[in-house]
């Protein structure tokens, strides 16, 4: 008699224990099934991006491979997840203890769920625009000669335009005195360095970068390209001095500060290192007549000869400190042609890691 | 009789609930699994009709600056992506496969001996940060003295292959970071390990009443692998565990990937660039803003560097080394953890500890250094 009462008892238990299995069972089985479809909506995404080539507004190509890695783990995972939401028996733990995986209120699962759709609809749904003038007004522009636009806004005392007022006393005649005066053959044209004079220049250390600037003459011209953009902002930072009077042709998007003049523009590119968010713009000033006629985010082809304008900032600190002046030399091209272009396919640059 | 009775009523009883049970439990999974489907079927259609959306004629027009927000916010998901999924895998199988003894076994007994290891021990096994803390509570249950279990969860979640990795390619333009990053987890590691030595010498700070998620509803979860993780499962099983761990943790974590990229997208996109400027080129307001934003954001070691270098051109260098070094010792997830598994005081002193430490490592490390 007692044992019926035991068998009845447990029985009775195990009902209540089996309708609470059933029911985690359930849940857990459920979430993996959300999951394995969120997860698949995740490769989806990636599938989508790599065959329409849209990745490149996104992802550096240096970085494809990681995204095919990603792409494949991602199948294999939500894949195995929609198999473990069939799967009958209590095997589903991941053996850990403490944090549950599974949310337990219906508006957290809601919450959860939703913050993980959220970026697959943005992906699929949100055109994708290469950056522009707008972010370039957020991040500021790294101008050559070392100086951003952030530090020129910075500068109150002049403006830019005060600034760059003094360099228009210069003329045709005084940039070819200069170059006479260096003694670099006394002929009316302005020549091409020859590389060994270059390499004189550098002192030998920089053979990398008199290298690129070599590489990027075309004829008389020095050819800023898309390979080779992010180097020769650098190869016009450090030797601007030498290369004072020399023909540049730069592509780029126009981008304006209100502090320029209206003769003035930058040249200016987005460049991008493993993906958009740490894109930083970089760009060259330009100055003409003809820039008047460019809106912001036009892509234009310029031809200009290379000069160097300074921009004095003067601090005036009120204490017993004397005030001082702080001098930001800024190359500019005199533009000799400018034009638009039709926006390129690949509208930022890559740094090219060489060393 | 009466038994009789009584095992007819038994029997008879359950019988009706059992019905209304079985028809809810059909109701609910064929509607959970008509929900997946439609979901299934939603991303589907997005995909294959990718020119309704992406054309010039889109259905959905956004003004540009929240396109910009969208940009910069997927960028830095999808870049981390990857790096997530391997930090989270690796972690997932150092859990099923390495038994906590081990670990146990190489370090010294003299306590400030046991510091410099139990840092280089964090890089030899790189737990994710969502993980660490329940891993160094055993390892702290099963004998390990807990400032050096202090070390160890401060150090494993950044001198980490995989954070390495996603640091070095985010800042490829400016190695500074990366080095100052693993260089100071390390010290600040060992010295945050020995301050609290000092306060807590090896006293007992783990709290018992762990018990509360591990009744009866969820039980499969008390399944605890640590004490035999090879003996009772087949390779199988294993690397079954290792990938639903996996997915679990990339859920747990993803969403504050999400979460933190969003924000990131629209503080890049909206803040006024004075402001953002003003804050960001001074030493210390940029410092002491970086570790707010870090502890706030929640962002798994993997991932932050990519969100780190999305404020590359307003932020001071060290001001971003503060946020990939504060950002994996504490924040705002594991602060709700710390308090789930030591006692208050404890916490209270480790976060302390580390803020000041942090704070005053990258004061010294940019006016001295950088």
């Amino acid at each position: 008699m007692s044992g019926h009462h035991h068998g009845e008892n447990d029985h009775h238990t195990d009902h209540h224990h089996d309708h609470h299995d059933e029911h985690d069972h359930q849940v857990s089985s459920f979430h993996a099934f959300l999951r394995g479809i969120i997860l698949f909506g995740f490769t989806l995404l990636f599938l989508s991006l790599f065959i329409n080539g849209t990745i490149s507004y996104y992802i550096a190509p240096k970085m494809m491979p990681f995204m095919y890695f990603a792409f494949g783990v991602l199948l294999i995972l939500s894949v195995l997840q929609i198999i473990r939401s069939t799967s009958k028996n209590e095997e589903q733990d991941c053996g850990c203890e403490g944090h549950d995986h599974i949310p337990n209120k219906a508006w957290k699962t809601v919450l959860i769920y939703s913050i993980f759709i959220f970026p697959l609809v943005a992906g699929f749904v949100i055109p994708d625009r290469a950056l522009d003038s707008s972010v370039a007004d957020r991040r500021g522009v790294q101008l050559t000669g070392d100086v951003t636009t952030n530090q020129l806004i910075n500068a109150e005392q002049l403006s830019l335009e005060e600034a760059l007022a003094r360099s228009e006393g210069k003329t045709a005649e005084d940039y070819l005195a200069e170059i006479d005066a260096r003694g670099t053959g006394g002929e009316d044209e302005i020549n091409h360095l020859t590389y060994d004079e270059l390499y004189e220049m550098a002192g030998g250390f920089d053979e990398f970068y008199m290298g690129i600037l070599d590489d990027a003459y075309q004829g008389d011209v020095i050819t800023v390209t898309d390979d080779n953009f992010l180097d020769m902002m650098t190869v016009f930072d450090l030797y601007l001095d030498d290369l004072i009077g020399e023909e540049v042709e730069i592509m780029g998007f126009v981008y304006r500060e209100k502090s320029m003049r209206v003769n003035q523009l930058v040249v200016a590119r987005f460049s991008m290192t493993c993906c958009t968010a740490d894109s930083q713009v970089f760009g060259m000033l330009v100055e003409g007549e003809e820039t008047r006629q460019f809106d912001r985010d036009q892509w234009v082809q310029v031809r200009g000869v290379l000069e160097s304008t300074t921009y004095v900032y003067k601090e005036e600190s009120g204490d017993d400190e004397e005030p001082y002046e702080i001098e930001f030399i800024l190359p500019v091209l005199n533009i000799k042609e400018i034009y638009e272009v039709d926006a390129p396919d690949t509208p930022y640059v890559y740094p090219n890691f060489n060393f | 009789m009466v038994t009789v009775a009584i095992v007819r009523r038994a029997q008879m009883e359950p019988n009706p609930q059992r019905e209304k049970s079985k028809t809810k439990t059909f109701a609910r999974s064929f509607g959970a699994d008509l929900f997946g489907v439609l979901l299934l079927g939603a991303f589907l259609f997005l995909f294959f009709n990718f020119d309704l959306f992406k054309g010039d004629n889109a259905w959905v027009q956004l003004p540009d600056s929240w396109v910009n927000v969208n940009t910069i916010f997927l960028s830095i998901v999808i870049e981390a992506l990857p790096f997530i999924l391997l930090g989270v895998f690796v972690s997932a199988l150092i859990q099923v496969y390495v038994k906590e003894d081990t670990i146990q076994r190489y370090l010294p007994q003299n306590a400030y001996a046991a510091l410099f290891p139990a840092a280089v021990l964090g890089a030899i096994f790189p737990i994710c940060e969502c993980a660490i803390i329940p891993v160094v509570r055993r390892l702290i249950k099963k004998g390990m003295p807990l400032h050096v279990g202090v070390v160890f969860l401060v150090a494993a979640p950044i001198l980490n292959p995989v954070v390495f990795a996603s640091t070095f390619y985010a800042f490829r333009t400016e190695p500074t970071v990366l080095w100052s990053r693993m260089g100071l987890a390390f010290i600040l590691a060992i010295i945050i390990g020995a301050i609290l030595y000092l306060l807590f010498k090896n006293s007992h700070q783990l709290r018992e009443s762990i018990r509360s998620k591990e009744s009866s509803h969820t039980h499969h979860h008390t399944h605890e692998q640590s004490g035999q993780p090879g003996q009772k499962l087949t390779i199988f099983q294993r690397v079954k565990q290792v990938m639903y761990h996996t997915t679990d943790e990339f859920f747990d974590m993803g969403k504050y990937l999400i979460i933190g990229a969003f924000i990131a997208g629209v503080v890049q996109t909206f803040l006024d660039r004075q402001l953002l400027l003003a804050i960001g080129s001074n030493e210390w307001s940029s410092t002491a803003v970086m570790m707010a934003f870090a502890y706030v954001l929640s962002l798994c070691s993997e991932a932050d560097a990519f969100v780190a270098a999305s404020f590359g051109g307003m932020f001071t260098v060290g001001s971003l080394v503060a946020f990939l070094v504060y950002g994996p010792m504490l924040d705002l997830k594991n602060t709700i953890m710390l308090f789930a598994y030591f006692k208050v005081r404890f916490v209270i002193a480790f976060m302390v500890t580390v803020t000041v430490v942090v704070f005053s490592a990258i004061m010294v490390l940019q006016f001295f250094i950088l």
